[in-house]
Order: structure tokens, then C-alpha cells, then sequence
């Protein structure tokens, strides 16, 4: 095949009219093909400058790159111009509702009970507590003899309790026993947290239940003074409930320790003025003492080389200040609908 | 225990405001549970008496009252029902003013009403407003309400059970004079010479008497009490009765002792004898009520019967009324245990009973008797005239020492020695210093302190733990195995959580019938019962977490929440051989399905088990296996042991549907119990980095047809004994049941790899060991293969 000058020209108006009319990006690529590609219109015209005379192949070649230089620029520039065209109305062709979404993926929601624990566990783990368990089925020797409480026992009144296996047994009526537990087998110092469940024979209420849960610390070792008691109670509240809360520590007593105190933080509702959830501005969220020297003694650890200091709390009545559930009940009921906030 | 401010005053000049009071009050353990203003702003009010009733004519809301408030009788409408006539009731008469409001004479339906009567909440004396505040019998017509209830401020505090001495005024006056550095005026009476009477009282049981005052007073009139010491009790929250009661009551309320006073000639043979009851004995009580007593109980008796119940309640028949003359006072000292266990079985707490309990000092009895007689001589007109004081063994208190280093090294201050003495003698210890060291006795109120702690305690709650410094136990922490078995606890919740399970917690206590059947075949049989339950369905120990499960399960069914999907990490209850219980971990898995039928329930089913499977994954190095099994209240065809090294650690299967029925519980349920420790065996899961394989491996997937209840695990057996070294890991890919394979066949898909150390393996070579497969599972099994 020959090529003349004409067919050149006639190639080029026909490639700007369609470049100038191609309706979008794959008309374009099409046409470049068509063009441009190892079968294109231009391509073939270049290949037959074979058989141009020679006096004039020269010019014809110049003419033929000169045309392929122009309808390159006239691709890019109209792909330019369809891209932005096509980039205008994207929000309109490709539009999707943004507010419907979809559940998140559902899980299983862990216990509050376990969530305060979890929380108990991390204050406690950071001043190097260590967590000690005891059995629930307990004798009366480790649950209440030891702690000072013998038989009839005034402080019995307020843990009335369970007794299984022909009365030989009880149903701990608190943590406290693990403390005796732990000094037995343990030469201090000692630092632990023995959380669990105790039992009670207490009439069911929104505050009351035969069985809930408490955790017990003790400390023992050279030295121990209240101060650090009351260090670590501060530390314990504020890290649980905010730093921005108030402590306040009251004289108390109980059979296991001597001296024996209450804590108390300011209520988180009305800051400390008093309201209805609270008891004149604060919340009671601690038993504790300085461990009863017969108490140690009991525990095999010697009065006279150590002391030490105990406090128990309520994990559920922690739990229900903390995540403000209004009913003890709901616990160990195990409704779904409650579990699910968690 | 209600603490009257005006009556406080009486032995302790408080010049701070009652906010304030209550405070230091709670701060040194002695906690203000409220404080109730008694502020009366009335005029005019005074007390009437109920004459008669009638209705209004033409009103069914109100009725007529007639009323006296002395010599003439007036007629009043009223709105409140709770009247009879004798009542004596508060009576606002024409021209009486209640705070801001004037009363006046008013006709209803044409009736006048001569003012008006009064409810609690109308005089701010209560809460009350449901109808009229009927007042006690003690009080007189005509007299002026305001001396009834005086202007007062009424203290609730609650005393710790170590702390008797404090359930009374001059307790609480003298740790007023502790906090706020007060003397405090002791309330003393004149002590006439009364000849000794030994004969008057005789102790049979000492073991349950420590002391025993007794006192004869004659020639008394019994009437009211005037009305200051009735406004004093009213405000301790005890009605008035006669002055001799009252007065036994009111030395009770300011000093501590309680007190009874007999009509002396209804003793017989005019003594008294001081034993065990008679077991079965019968007493007619106080409060109307016939008690049977036993041997253990304490009674103070005449020479013939129980003339009251020791410590507790007094006798009706020998209570001083109308018209008695000549009254025994008693104030004795009771053992606490006796009194205790006698008030348990008898199921009444009085406000005797309460401090007797406690342990009171036999030295309050003799100053008690002494005051009360003096109160009788003035208020009744009776003389003493005989006395008796068994007291076998005197209170000795030993002193206590204590170091200045101790207090500072048990409450981590430094309390300066004077100040530490000075905070003793307010309370009431005798103190002699000597270089560095505290000898503290004991007041002869106070039997609660006997070792230095405590007198470190006395020190530290009035110093103000508030002036303790806040420090942290210094650096010796122990260095142990921290929490290993708590990390397991929060892998395991984890990965239930992200399998959709949430958590449940559940009573330890179940009804020994129901479901209490469901379990793991190693859980013993029978249950560890409760010997004092408080409910039937509370009357066992669990062995299984499972029946609680389930009865979630079922209740949120019925709440409207079918579906639930729950676990729980806790304890089981195992009785053993011996008394001892064993009480090991376990985990537990129930989930509800509640329609579909079987295929959603095996799906479930297999799901629980990859469970299950993936829990222990995350926790040991070990593998979980399945061996097909029976399990009480498991479906008996769907359920499986879970091993561990060959041993079974749990259960896993679908829930019988028997077990559902009884818990009506709609559906189907699959479920697993594990024994949780045994779940992490072989040790925390540490990762060990095998060497990659050098040269490429042959995987090929065998399906195999097999009929009736073949085990997987078993084709598993064979296939690894047949596989060869070059085997290296067989997983089940499926199951599959349909009508296309006819009944009870199922075609179950492996994967095998195959993987040598020194070489690529042929095809050819493969191929030969899964045709030996092949065989071998036709041979054994009569398995089709589909390959």
C-alpha cells in the first residue's frame, strides 16, 4: 500500500472529529486503538512510508510524526476533559445512603460482675496484690472463731448462716475466712485480694440477696500502719470512682480488727450535698482495720514481728454505684436485656 | 438508738450546732443515721379526751367528736377515722394557733366545730397524716401539748455491738465530752441507809447471773409520771406507762442498766429466785403473750413460778399497776450468750434484751437501783426499805499499756503523749505516765478494751482519723505467680464473648429436684444439701452450673427473649466420700434454640463444640478430643465426653428434651460443662516455632459414604494407623445428610496432608497410601468413597 499526503490529511480531520465528539473514557480508549494501536489507521499510514519515492519520504515522515504528535495531545486533552466532566457528577451516579447502618456485630457482653472484678483486680494487681481464693463451703473455725467471733456472738446477728453436711459446714458468710486461709499457708509479707461469693439467710430485697459478693484484702508485714490503710483505700476509691472524689474514714468496729474503720467517698451524684442515693453526701463502700493481733495469731503469724490491715467490700453494691443498677436482684437473674448493657 | 438533744444537755454543755455534733459523732464511729427536728410551733394545743362519736348528719367523710379537755365537753368534726372513745388525742382548741394558722370555731353542715384535733404531720411531731395522732394513756386532759413534745432535737445514731455503754444519754454525753473537750455532770442520787436483806433474792443459776441488785420500796402511789420525764421518752421513742415503769425506763435511757420493777406482794413468799426455767415452763408475759420456756433460759421467779423471763420481759402477773404498794426493783447483770440464744429461740428483742446481749458491766446495776429508788422516793412517794447485792466476783479491770512507738507505728502518726492521755481521761481512763509509756485503766462502764490495740482505736477515732496521713505500705511486695489462673479466666471469656455468648452468674443454691440431674457423668451423684434452707427451690448446692443455665434460658424465654446464648466461669459443690466438699471450676455453655427443629439445633450443636474446641485451643497445648457418650439429662444419641489425654473433663451435647419440658422451656438447647482446670492442662499456651517445610506437600480430600452410628473419630483411627509417617494431619471438612444418599447414611469429607522431610512426594507415591486408605475404610467400616 501507498501513502500520499491527501491520506494523511484525510486521516486528520477525520481523527480530530471523532477525538472532538468521543462520548466518554472507553469511546476514547476506543479510538486511540483504532488509531494508534498495531492495526490503527495512522500506524498503517506510518508503516507505508516504505513506498514513498524517496525524494519525497523525508516531508511525508515529518508530516506523518507530526500528526501522530498531534492526535496524542488531543487524546490526553479530551480524556482530561471527560475525566473532570465524569468526576462533576460522581456524588449523583454513584449515591448511597450513609445513614442506614447496619447493627455492629454482635458479641457476647461479659458480666457486670465480672467488669468490676476486672477493675477491682487492675487497681489492686498495680500496687502488687496478689489474688488468693478460698473455699465456699467453710468450717466455723476458719469463718467466724478465728475472726474473733465465737458462739453467740452479737456480730453473728447480721450473718445468719447456711449450714450444710449435718451442720459440720457452713456457707462462708464472708471473705474474711480467706484471710486466715492465706496467713496459714504463707509467711509474709502478704498482699492479697480473695474475691468470691458469700451466703447469707438475709430476707430478698432491691439491696439484700441470700448470696452476693465481696472481696476481702490483706496485707501483712513489718510496719504496716493505718496510714497505709487509708493510703491505699484513697487510692483504691479515687482509681475506681474518680480522682475528683472525696474519702472519708470513720471509726467502726468489727470482731478482726482493731482499730476498726469505715470508708465512705462522696456521692457522685450530688457531689458530697446529700440526695436520695446517698447517706448525707456519701456512699459506705468499705469495712477495714488493723488485723486483731489474736487474729494474726490464729493465722500463725506472730503479733509482735508484724501487723497488718484488712478491708472487705461489696463487689454488687461496688457494681451497682459504679454502673448505677438500682435492683441487686438483677445479678443473678441473668435477663439478656440486663446482661446486654455491659 | 434516739438521743434527745434537750435531755443531753442535761449532763454536757454542747455549745456546737447539731450539724456539726453529728458529724465529730459519726467520724468517731458512733454514726448519726438522721436528725429529726421536733419543732412544735403550736399554741393552743391541748390534750383531749375521746367522750363519744357520732356521725354528721348529711356527711359521709366526717364525724362528730365529743371531746374534754377538762371539766366541760366540746364537740369538734373531724375527718379521721382511727378514733375510740377514750382515746386521749392532740386537740387545737378555738383561738389555738398550728405555725402560721389560726383555729377557730367553723360549722360544717350546719354543725359548729369547736376547733379542731390533730394529726402527726399538722404539729410536726411525725409523718403521719393518715389520721390523728392518738396519744398514750399517760397523758392528761387539759394539758398543754407543748409539754408533751417540747421543742427538741431527736439524734438516730446507731451504736456498734462492742459499745453497750453507749445505748444510753450519758454514754453518748460523755463521748460528747471526748470530742469537745466538756466535763460532763454525772447524775447522782442520795443513798439512804436501807437495811441488807440477804434473804430477798437467792441465785441458783450464778453461771447465768453476774449480779443481782435488789431493792424494796414501800409505800408507793403508782400514777402517771409528770410530764417532763413522758416528753423525754416519747422522745426516746418509749410511751409513758406509769411513773414506776417509767422511771425503771428513764434510768434505763440515761445511764444503760435495764430495769424491772415487780409488785412485790404478788411475789410469793415475798422473794425471789434467780434459776434455769423448768423445761416447758409457762410465763404469761408483759406484752399479753404466754412464752414456754426451756432449761436454758434464765428466769427470775418467785418461790413458785416465773415472774419473768431474765433480761428479756417481765411477768404479767407480778407487773406493778393501779394500786400497787410496795415494788421490788431489779437491776441485775445477765451472762449476753443466755440472753442471746433465749431472745433467738424466742423470737423477741427488747430494748432490754439488745444491752444485755452485748455484755453490760455489772457496775451500772447498784448506781441504777440508787437512782431509780431516789426517782420513786420523789416522784411516788416510796421509801426504801430493804436491799440485797449478790455479787460473787467483782469486775476487775487491768490496766493497759501502751507506748507512745506502738500508737504512732499502728496509726502512722505521731500523737503527742499529752495528747494521747488527755483523749483517755475524756473518755474516762485512769492514766498514769511514766517515759514514754500509757497505763490506761479501763472506766468500770467499759468491758470492750483490754489490749493496747484498743486503746490505740480510743486514741485514733477521737484524734480524728481525718489528721492520719495518707501513705502506701512500703516496697517488700511479695514476688509470686501473679494471676495465671486469671489469665486463662479472661482468655475464656474473651473468645465466648466474641462467639456470641454472653455472660450469666447464677445462685450456687438449686432445688435438689427439677434439673439438678444435668451434668457431667464425673460429677458424684447426690448433692450437698443445705441443713437450713430458706426456700425449697434454695434447698441444695449445685454440682452443675447447667440447671441454672437453663433456668436463665428459660426465663428469658419468657420474658420475651428467646435465644439466649449464656455462660458462666464458676464453682460446682461435690460431695465427697468424707464431710469435705470439693469445689472444683467449672465452665458452662447453654444456648436455646428456640424453632427449627433438629438440623438447627446440630448445627448449634457443631458450633458448640468448635467452641469448646477453640476455648481450649486458646488456653493449652493440648488438642481436644470428643468420645460419642451418655450423660444424664443429655439427649441420649447428641451428646459427647470431652477428653483430655483420654480422660473425660466435660460434657457436650444437646439438652434432653425431657429436661426442657421440666423446665418449659419451648425449643430445643444444646449445651457443655467443663471442668475448667483441666480445660487448660498441658500448661499456658506458649507458642513454639516449628522449622518450615523444605519441600512442598500433597494435600487430597477424601469423602466417604458410611451407614448408621459410625464415630468420625473412629475413621479418623484408621486412616492415621493406614496413613503412614508421610500423613501429617487429618481435619473433618464436612457432613453431609440427604435424600440423595438414602436413609441413614452420611458422607463425611477429610483433608489430608501429606509432607515429607528429605523429599517432594510423587503423586504415584501418594496415591498408593490413599487407595491403602481407601481399602482399609471399606474394609472396616463398608465406607463408600466418592473421591
Amino acid at each position: 500500500m501507498s501513502v500520499n499526503v491527501g491520506d494523511l490529511d484525510a486521516i486528520g480531520v477525520d481523527a480530530r472529529r471523532r477525538i472532538g465528539t468521543a462520548a466518554d473514557e472507553a469511546a476514547l480508549n476506543q479510538l486511540r486503538v483504532d488509531l494508534l494501536g498495531k492495526k490503527g489507521l495512522l500506524t498503517g499510514a506510518l508503516r507505508g512510508l516504505g513506498s514513498v519515492p524517496a525524494d519525497q519520504r523525508a516531508a511525508a515522515g515529518a508530516r506523518a510524526n507530526a500528526l501522530k504528535a498531534e492526535i496524542e495531545n488531543l487524546l490526553a486533552s479530551r480524556a482530561r476533559d471527560l475525566q473532570a466532566a465524569r468526576l462533576e457528577t460522581l456524588g449523583d451516579e454513584e449515591w448511597a445512603d450513609m445513614t442506614f447502618v447496619p447493627s455492629p456485630v454482635r458479641r457476647g457482653h461479659l458480666h457486670p460482675l465480672t467488669l468490676i472484678l476486672r477493675e477491682v483486680k487492675a487497681i489492686f494487681s498495680r500496687l502488687g496484690y496478689e489474688v488468693a481464693l478460698g473455699p465456699q463451703v467453710e468450717d466455723e473455725f476458719h469463718n467466724f472463731e478465728a475472726l474473733n467471733i465465737p458462739q453467740e456472738h452479737p456480730a453473728r446477728d447480721t450473718m445468719d448462716s447456711f449450714y450444710v453436711e449435718a451442720d459440720h459446714l457452713l456457707l462462708r458468710t464472708h471473705t474474711s475466712p480467706v484471710q486466715i486461709r492465706y496467713m496459714q499457708s504463707h509467711k509474709p509479707p502478704i498482699r492479697i485480694i480473695a474475691p468470691g461469693a458469700v451466703y447469707r439467710r438475709d430476707a430478698t430485697d432491691p439491696s439484700h440477696a441470700s448470696q452476693f459478693y465481696q472481696f476481702e484484702g490483706l496485707v501483712v508485714d513489718h510496719d504496716i500502719r493505718l496510714s497505709d490503710l487509708k493510703g491505699t483505700i484513697e487510692y483504691f476509691a479515687r482509681s475506681l470512682f474518680g480522682p475528683d472524689r472525696r474519702i472519708r474514714i470513720v471509726g467502726d468496729h468489727f470482731p478482726f480488727t482493731e482499730p476498726s474503720i469505715a470508708a465512705a467517698v462522696s456521692c457522685g451524684i450530688c457531689a458530697g450535698a446529700g440526695c436520695r442515693s446517698c447517706k448525707g453526701g456519701w456512699l459506705e463502700i468499705l469495712g477495714a482495720g488493723m488485723v486483731h493481733p489474736q487474729v494474726l495469731r490464729n493465722g500463725g503469724v506472730d503479733p509482735d514481728h508484724y501487723a497488718g490491715f484488712a478491708f472487705g467490700a461489696g463487689l454488687d453494691r461496688l457494681a451497682m454505684l459504679k454502673y448505677n443498677v438500682s435492683d441487686l436482684r438483677l445479678f443473678l437473674e441473668n435477663d439478656v436485656r440486663f446482661l446486654r448493657q455491659f | 438508738m434516739l438521743i434527745s438533744l434537750n435531755w443531753l444537755k442535761d449532763y454536757v454543755d454542747v455549745q456546737v450546732d447539731v450539724t456539726t455534733l453529728a458529724e465529730r459523732l459519726t467520724l468517731a464511729g458512733n454514726e448519726v443515721n438522721r436528725i429529726h427536728e421536733q419543732d412544735v410551733d403550736f399554741e393552743g394545743v391541748v390534750v383531749a379526751e375521746i367522750k363519744g362519736l357520732r356521725p354528721l348528719p348529711g356527711s359521709t367523710k366526717n364525724q362528730i367528736a365529743s371531746v374534754s379537755a377538762g371539766p366541760t365537753v366540746a364537740d369538734v368534726v373531724t375527718g379521721a377515722w382511727n378514733l375510740a372513745v377514750g382515746d386521749r388525742v392532740p386537740y387545737a382548741v378555738p383561738g389555738s394557733r398550728l405555725n402560721d394558722r389560726r383555729i377557730e370555731t367553723k360549722s360544717f353542715l350546719g354543725v359548729p366545730s369547736a376547733g379542731m384535733l390533730c394529726s402527726a404531720v399538722e404539729l410536726g411531731l411525725g409523718e403521719d397524716a393518715a389520721g390523728i395522732l392518738i396519744l398514750d394513756q399517760g397523758a392528761t386532759p387539759g394539758e398543754d401539748l407543748r409539754r408533751l413534745y417540747p421543742r427538741d432535737t431527736i439524734l438516730e445514731l446507731e451504736i456498734k455491738s462492742n459499745r453497750p455503754d453507749l445505748l444510753c444519754h450519758l454514754g453518748i454525753a460523755r463521748e460528747v465530752g471526748a470530742l469537745f473537750n466538756l466535763s460532763v455532770k454525772e447524775p447522782t442520787s442520795s443513798k439512804p441507809r436501807v437495811a441488807d436483806a440477804r434473804d430477798l433474792v437467792r441465785i441458783d443459776a450464778p453461771d447465768g447471773c453476774r449480779r443481782f441488785v435488789g431493792r424494796l420500796v414501800t409505800g408507793v402511789t403508782v400514777a402517771p409520771s409528770p410530764p417532763w420525764m413522758q416528753a423525754r421518752l416519747r422522745a426516746a421513742g418509749v410511751r409513758p406507762i406509769s411513773n414506776v415503769v417509767d422511771i425503771t425506763n428513764y434510768v434505763m435511757l440515761e445511764a444503760g442498766q435495764p430495769m424491772h420493777a415487780f409488785d412485790y406482794l404478788r411475789l410469793k413468799d415475798g422473794r425471789v429466785v434467780v434459776r434455769r426455767a423448768r423445761e416447758g415452763e409457762e410465763i404469761a408475759c408483759l406484752d399479753g403473750k404466754a412464752r414456754r420456756l426451756t432449761s436454758h433460759d434464765m428466769v427470775v421467779a418467785d418461790a413458785e413460778r416465773a415472774q419473768g423471763v431474765a433480761g428479756i420481759i417481765g411477768g404479767a402477773d407480778s407487773a406493778v399497776q393501779k394500786g400497787t404498794t410496795e415494788v421490788f426493783l431489779e437491776a441485775a447483770t445477765w451472762e449476753p450468750r443466755s440472753i442471746r440464744r433465749t431472745a433467738r429461740t424466742l423470737g423477741l428483742r427488747t430494748e432490754a434484751s439488745s444491752r444485755f446481749e452485748k455484755g453490760l458491766s455489772p457496775a451500772l446495776s447498784l448506781p441504777a437501783v440508787d437512782r431509780a429508788a431516789a426517782l420513786i422516793g420523789e416522784l411516788a412517794g416510796g421509801k426504801q426499805t430493804r436491799s440485797t447485792d449478790v455479787y460473787p466476783g467483782p469486775l476487775k479491770l487491768p490496766s493497759i499499756e501502751v507506748s507512745g512507738d506502738r500508737i504512732e507505728r499502728v496509726l502512722g502518726v505521731r500523737v503527742q503523749p499529752a495528747e494521747a492521755a488527755g483523749i483517755l481521761e475524756r473518755l474516762h481512763f485512769s492514766i498514769e505516765r511514766s517515759d514514754g509509756m500509757l497505763r490506761a485503766r479501763p472506766p468500770d462502764f467499759r468491758l470492750d478494751c483490754t489490749i493496747p490495740e484498743d486503746l490505740v482505736e480510743e486514741i485514733g477515732r477521737v484524734y480524728g482519723y481525718d489528721r492520719v496521713p495518707s501513705t502506701l505500705p512500703g516496697e517488700r511486695t511479695p514476688v509470686r505467680d501473679l494471676y495465671q489462673r486469671q489469665d486463662a479466666d479472661e482468655i475464656a471469656r474473651e473468645v465466648l464473648a466474641g462467639r456470641e455468648v454472653d455472660e450469666a452468674v447464677t445462685n450456687s443454691l438449686v432445688s435438689s429436684t427439677g434439673t439438678s440431674e444435668i451434668g457431667m457423668p464425673a460429677a458424684p451423684r447426690s448433692l450437698v444439701r443445705i441443713d437450713n434452707p430458706m426456700a425449697e427451690n434454695r434447698d441444695a448446692l449445685r454440682r452443675s452450673l447447667l440447671p441454672g443455665l437453663l433456668e436463665a434460658l428459660a426465663l428469658n424465654a419468657r420474658q420475651d427473649q428467646p435465644g439466649a446464648r449464656l455462660f458462666e466461669l464458676g464453682w460446682g459443690f461435690w460431695k465427697q466420700a468424707t464431710e469435705f466438699v470439693d469445689e472444683p471450676r467449672l465452665l458452662a455453655i447453654a444456648i436455646h434454640i428456640p424453632s427449627g427443629g433438629g438440623d438447627a439445633a446440630s448445627a448449634e450443636l457443631r458450633a458448640l463444640q468448635a467452641t469448646v474446641a477453640t476455648v481450649r485451643d486458646r488456653l493449652a497445648v493440648a488438642s481436644t478430643d470428643f468420645r460419642q457418650a451418655e450423660a444424664s439429662g443429655f439427649h441420649p444419641g447428641r451428646s459427647a465426653e470431652i477428653l483430655d489425654g483420654g480422660e473425660p473433663i466435660g460434657i457436650v451435647g444437646e439438652v434432653h428434651p425431657a429436661t426442657l419440658a421440666r423446665l418449659d422451656l419451648p425449643g430445643r438447647a444444646v449445651a457443655a460443662e467443663v471442668l475448667f482446670d483441666r480445660l487448660t492442662a498441658g500448661g499456658e499456651r506458649t507458642p513454639q516455632a516449628r522449622p518450615l517445610p523444605r519441600f512442598p506437600g500433597v494435600r487430597r480430600d477424601l469423602t466417604v459414604v458410611v451407614r448408621g452410628k459410625i464415630a468420625s473419630n473412629d475413621l479418623v483411627q484408621v486412616i492415621r494407623q493406614l496413613g503412614g509417617y508421610t500423613l501429617r494431619d487429618i481435619s473433618m471438612l464436612s457432613e453431609y445428610q440427604g435424600p440423595q444418599l438414602g436413609a441413614g447414611a452420611r458422607s463425611l469429607s477429610f483433608r489430608l496432608q501429606y509432607q515429607a522431610d528429605d523429599r517432594t512426594l510423587t503423586n504415584e507415591e501418594v496415591s498408593t497410601v490413599q487407595q491403602r486408605i481407601i481399602d482399609g475404610l471399606k474394609q472396616r467400616f463398608a465406607a463408600e468413597v466418592r473421591s
